[in-house]
């Protein structure tokens, strides 16, 4: 499929922070992460978020992501459920699957105000990802599957190193040097996570589930549980 | 020509299906091949099935195959465990394999809760347990994996293990966990994998409410060098296990059990004897 004349500026658009999604809120395992001292500086900022993009989304997230897309294009809604429900219980603890769930759902109203007609015809009774709305979004405005899978783990690591910068804390500059490093590693991770076949996707992260779990009930939080 | 293998593979299938008479839950069919088997029933709680797996040869090379499938009929309750560790020996390169599959009817109730899973060194080795719930049906149950031998100073540095644990409620996936573990992999290492500890435990408690999930956390604490969580993922309720010793996993979750157990099914938890030899 040749991309649109405007595909790229639609994604953009898709993977801008100022999309009004509300991932800003939250921090998935970061903020307790920070609070016991797993993540203190620059480089261990970095190691955590570079090693949970290259083991977790680039073999979870990225793969799901793709065959979304295409059975968005292919109209075929049943796959398009069957992704969705797999994706949501492969989240590792109940924070990061109510996450997926009010960012999916606000990208979901978000795409109905820009008259995506799919989107209005979602079902009442799911309840969609992220990732399905992302890929419903990239789909319909002819994103490639690459460029779209490039930009969602751009937007995931550009929101975590904003929340680290605040957290650790760390400075501006530092955070754009976090992001260099990420920037380096994206098309690795996206190309990995592309070519795994059905019964290789998933990999469940444990530190991170219990650090989201624990987070739940931390006891000062500048982020959403 | 190749030179003969020191050890021909083992394949070995066990069927089993389970159905509520008017007192009991009783064996109604059990068909293998191969050595893996089960032992007479127990009953030392009245209805409920206490069931132990055996794996005579005690551990699997590369090649080895063991299947389990499983059936529990209308309103049976079965508990099965095993009456030691699993062992997943090093490999030349083939892989060796365990599936588990158990498929629930309605009102029933599974608790699997086997001792742990020892990944040695070099292994290639894949674990499978797959849980289909009718309606109504409820399951309690845990895998615990310990990396390597730590204790005879065996480090978990090369090798691959991939443990998969799925639930589907009719036809819907409602938890999965698919843990990656190799040998050079930074999960091994990295705080959001296993944070260098060797041993990592995963309880599923359905149906569970938030109530259980309080309660669970108001009773269970682990040690301060250890990792325990506790959430809940709609009716899915996990508790995650990160330390030292498959031993301490298990008091953990066996103290997570006392007080799910009588939630899910009204009754008090009843240790099977062999947890005690």
């Amino acid at each position: 499929m040749k991309p649109a004349p405007s595909s790229s500026l639609r994604l953009w658009q898709l993977i801008s922070p100022a999309l009004p999604v509300g991932a800003f809120a939250y921090s998935q395992g970061l903020e307790y992460a920070v609070e016991h001292g797993w993540v203190n500086n620059e480089e261990t900022t970095a190691q955590w978020i570079t090693g949970l993009m290259n083991h977790s989304l680039s073999a979870l997230d990225v793969p799901i992501l793709a065959r979304l897309y295409k059975a968005w294009q292919a109209r075929d809604m049943e796959r398009v459920i069957y992704w969705n429900h797999t994706l949501q219980a492969s989240r590792e603890s109940n924070e990061l699957l109510t996450e997926d769930r009010q960012i999916g759902c606000a990208l979901k109203k978000l795409l109905i105000d820009l008259k995506i007609r799919l989107a209005s015809q979602w079902p009442e009774t799911e309840q969609p990802s992220f990732a399905t709305m992302f890929a419903l979004a990239a789909s319909h405005w002819m994103i490639t599957v690459n460029e779209t899978c490039q930009g969602f783990l751009w937007a995931w690591s550009e929101n975590q190193v904003a929340a680290a910068i605040k957290l650790v804390p760390l400075g501006q500059t530092a955070g754009q040097r976090i992001l260099s490093r990420i920037i380096d590693e994206i098309p690795d991770a996206v190309a990995r996570g592309l070519q795994l076949t059905d019964d290789a996707i998933g990999a469940t992260v444990q530190g991170l589930g219990i650090a989201s779990a624990l987070h739940e009930t931390q006891y000062t939080r500048l982020f959403r549980s | 020509m190749q030179p003969a293998p020191h050890h021909s593979c083992w394949k070995a299938q066990l069927s089993l299906e389970f159905g509520a008479k008017a007192d009991r839950t009783v064996v109604l069919n059990r068909n293998h091949s191969g050595p893996l088997v089960i032992q007479k029933p127990f009953y030392p709680e009245g209805a409920p099935c206490h069931i132990y797996l055996l794996h005579p040869p005690g551990g699997l090379v590369g090649g080895d195959q063991l299947i389990l499938d499983t059936r529990l009929r209308d309103h049976s309750h079965v508990l099965m465990t095993t009456p030691g560790a699993a062992k997943f020996y090093r490999s030349a390169g083939a892989i060796a394999q365990q599936l588990q599959t158990f498929h629930l009817a309605k009102e029933s109730l599974l608790e699997w809760l086997p001792q742990e899973t020892i990944a040695f060194n070099n292994t290639n080795a894949a674990t499978h347990t797959k849980v289909h719930l009718d309606n109504g049906a409820k399951f309690i149950g845990w895998e615990i994996i310990c990396l390597g031998r730590r204790a005879s100073g065996e480090l978990f540095n090369s090798g691959r293990f991939v443990q998969k644990l799925e639930l589907h409620r009719e036809t819907k996936p409602v938890l999965i966990e698919r843990a990656l573990f190799e040998g050079d992999s930074k999960c091994l290492s990295s705080p959001w994998g296993l944070a260098n500890y060797p041993t990592a435990g995963t309880m599923i408690v359905m149906p569970a409410n938030q109530h259980l999930v309080t309660r669970i956390k108001e009773h269970v604490e682990a040690e301060p060098h250890e990792l325990f969580s506790v959430t809940l993922m709609d009716n899915v309720l996990i508790c995650r296990y990160l330390g030292h010793q498959a031993q301490a996993a298990k008091r953990l979750f066996i103290k997570a059990w006392n007080i799910a157990r009588p939630q899910v099914q009204n009754i008090a938890a009843c240790m099977p004897r062999i947890w005690n030899t």
